[in-house]
């Protein structure tokens, strides 16, 4: 676009200072006052380029997108691409049982946790984006320490995460969503390589006794394949505890080879859902009876593990 | 007019209905809004404005009775009002919006001018009492929900003198509220109310053409609209509502959100450069609020508002993005080149 009377091929300079010719300081400021308009100028500049971006109805009307917990759609769609590349070709899941799933309406995904990184409930999530007739997302349930750092709470956050405690899961489940919780926690995804697939401890039995309280279903998920991506052959923990992580892992590839020892190895991934647990007829004060609430989740875990050992004899090898 | 009463004259039965309200706290914003509303409603025939300015009274219904919270003989110039005016509201607006250097004073005045006002109420048989409070005494923490119902514990910043002012207030209202079941006590807990004449800490904050921001950290945030704010006071004023209700604008946004919409530039400052930065700022008088407050930029604080719509009728008309929108198109961004997170 030519303007009558410009500067160079784009006529006058887009991002000149408002009222006056563009003025490029060609040497070092005399003063506090040279340095002061320079800042000056600085700042008018990204905001002509920030504003006129910014300003346009596409990013103003995109900002009022987020859920009340902080999901974001369109965030999350510049993200399917790579777990997209994860889910089929990378670590090539194989997912059955999705139909247990009910079509809508609230239900809770139990499942076991392992592999250092949570990559295990990005693909619960993508099995059932993937599989459902109704394409329906999964809500993981994250503890807090998360949200202590920086960056990976956020986009924990983005992504369909919510900061684990019951008033968050029980308001989740009230909307009609499917949450999923994975009650080995931390224990679970710093499981020794030796230990793989032996299921830890299940908690408290948090997510029975929020069941029974919501009266929403309870399907087990035993997912294979996550334990294999960073083999943990150690864990130091006394120094990683004063900075404020929980331990320090050795895997064959990591710490030695630095960041690239962060890849996961691509190990043949197999997921399972199986049919809603029998809670028996026990309603929402059974929630508060210990003892069943210790049977219930023991039985989950049974289930989970059984649901593992099966698919573990049905994967050819690791990797394929 | 106001009305006369005998001084020991203890009605048998109460007057039913709000008619005589005094309110500590006029010449601030909520006060003197607020004010006006009563003014327009018929039903309320006489206003005390009490507050150690001279506030703008709205009309004839309005009187300014000069009081210092800090002093005292507080109390007992209080229970005098009361008894003088006959009044059956009182509406204690009398906190600060912002943190202050003046520590010794501001604790004198929320904790212990709240002291006085419940002393001369449980004194004076006040019918009502609805006292003004902050969502910032849940305090910002990662392992809050992310919605704070009212029954939640009040937390707050232990070591911010203003939301520890504040959660103390609380516990002495409610105390109060224990003590004497015969008065009816609301607090309101408003989070942090935006619109294009309040200003405070937040709209200063967001004043900036370019806003520091916590690298890594991306809160969810609610607002309240000022306009809803007083609507909320009124409602609590004309019904009769115990207990704590939140008064938030519905919907949340992320505070990346919330700069995008208002055009400003984020600076993000990484958390363990940006505490010790603000605290010298601060001690410098340089910037509008502690190191402390950067939690509140940080971490989850987000009130859930369903008992105030269901209890008290409380409706707001604006939702947070419409309320930060109606402050950001009256404060544009400032064009006077102030430096990154510096104010003038």
């Amino acid at each position: 676009m030519s303007r009558p009377g410009g500067k160079g091929a784009l006529g006058r300079d887009p991002f000149a200072a408002p009222g006056g010719a563009t003025e490029r300081p060609t040497e070092a400021p005399a003063s506090l006052d040279g340095f002061a308009d320079r800042v000056r100028r600085e700042l008018d500049r990204a905001e002509h380029a920030g504003t006129r971006r910014l300003g346009t109805p596409h990013m103003r009307g995109r900002s009022g997108e987020i859920d009340p917990f902080g999901l974001d759609p369109e965030y999350e769609a510049r993200w399917h691409r790579f777990f997209d590349f994860l889910y089929e070709t990378y670590w090539r899941v194989d997912a059955r049982g999705v139909e247990h799933i009910p079509a809508e309406g609230p239900a809770l995904l139990v499942g076991n946790h392992a592999g250092l990184v949570p990559y295990d409930a990005m693909m619960l999530k993508y099995a059932v984006l993937r599989h459902s007739p109704v394409r329906r997302g999964v809500r993981p349930l994250v503890p807090d320490f998360v949200f202590h750092f920086p960056f990976l709470g956020v986009l924990l956050n983005r992504l369909g995460g919510v900061r684990a405690c019951p008033e968050n899961a029980e308001r989740l489940l009230e909307r009609g969503e499917l949450v999923a919780v994975f009650p080995e926690g931390l224990k679970g995804l710093g499981k020794l390589y030796r230990e793989r697939y032996r299921l830890q401890r299940f908690g408290r039995g948090g997510f029975v006794k929020l069941a029974l309280r919501t009266g929403v279903p309870l399907l087990p998920v035993a997912i294979v394949g996550a334990e294999e991506i960073h083999p943990m052959i150690g864990r130091v923990t006394w120094v990683a505890e004063k900075v404020g992580i929980p331990f320090i892992p050795i895997t064959p590839t990591f710490p030695w080879l630095g960041p690239l020892g962060a890849l996961p190895l691509p190990s043949k991934w197999l997921l399972q859902v199986g049919p809603p647990v029998d809670l028996g007829n026990a309603g929402p004060e059974a929630a508060d009876d210990p003892t069943l609430v210790g049977r219930l989740t023991e039985s989950v875990r049974q289930t989970i593990q059984e649901m593992l050992d099966g698919l573990l004899r049905e994967r050819r090898s690791v990797f394929r | 007019m106001a009305r006369k009463r005998s001084p020991r004259a203890a009605s048998p039965t109460p007057p039913a209905s709000t008619r005589v309200v005094a309110l500590t706290g006029a010449s601030a914003f909520i006060g003197s809004g607020l004010m006006a509303r009563l003014a327009a409603d018929p039903q309320i025939e006489a206003i005390i404005a009490l507050d150690v300015n001279r506030p703008t009274l709205p009309s004839e219904k309005a009187r300014w009775v000069e009081l210092d919270l800090t002093q005292p003989t507080a109390a007992g110039e209080i229970e005098r009002v009361l008894e003088r005016e006959g009044v059956d509201t009182f509406v204690h607006l009398a906190y600060l919006s912002n943190p202050t250097h003046n520590s010794t004073w501001a604790h004198e005045l929320e904790t212990l001018g709240t002291v006085h006002v419940l002393s001369a109420c449980a004194a004076r048989r006040v019918r009502k009492l609805v006292v003004w409070s902050h969502t910032c005494v849940y305090g910002a923490r990662p392992d809050n929900p992310n919605f704070l119902t009212e029954d939640h514990p009040l937390r707050g910043n232990p070591r911010s003198r203003f939301v520890r002012d504040k959660v103390e207030a609380e516990r002495e209202v409610a105390r109060f509220a224990e003590k004497h079941r015969n008065v009816v006590v609301t607090v309101l807990r408003t989070c942090s109310i935006v619109g294009p004449t309040v200003r405070n800490y937040v709209t200063r904050y967001f004043s900036r053409r370019v806003v520091p921001t916590l690298m890594g950290f991306d809160p969810l945030m609610q607002f309240v609209h000022e306009d809803d704010v007083l609507d909320a006071f009124h409602l609590a004023i004309r019904g009769d509502h115990r207990g704590a209700f939140n008064i938030v604008g519905e919907g949340v946004l992320p505070l990346s959100a919330l700069l995008k919409l208002a055009g400003r530039i984020a600076l993000p400052i990484p958390h363990f450069v940006a505490y010790p930065l603000v605290h010298a700022l601060w001690t410098a008088q340089a910037v509008e609020a502690p190191a402390l407050f950067l939690d509140y930029l940080r971490f989850l604080w987000v009130a859930d508002g369903q008992r105030a719509a269901e209890v008290l009728g409380f409706k707001p008309r604006y939702t947070t993005r419409d309320a930060f929108l109606s402050f950001a198109q009256a404060h544009p961004p400032r064009r006077d080149g102030a430096a990154a997170g510096v104010s003038p």
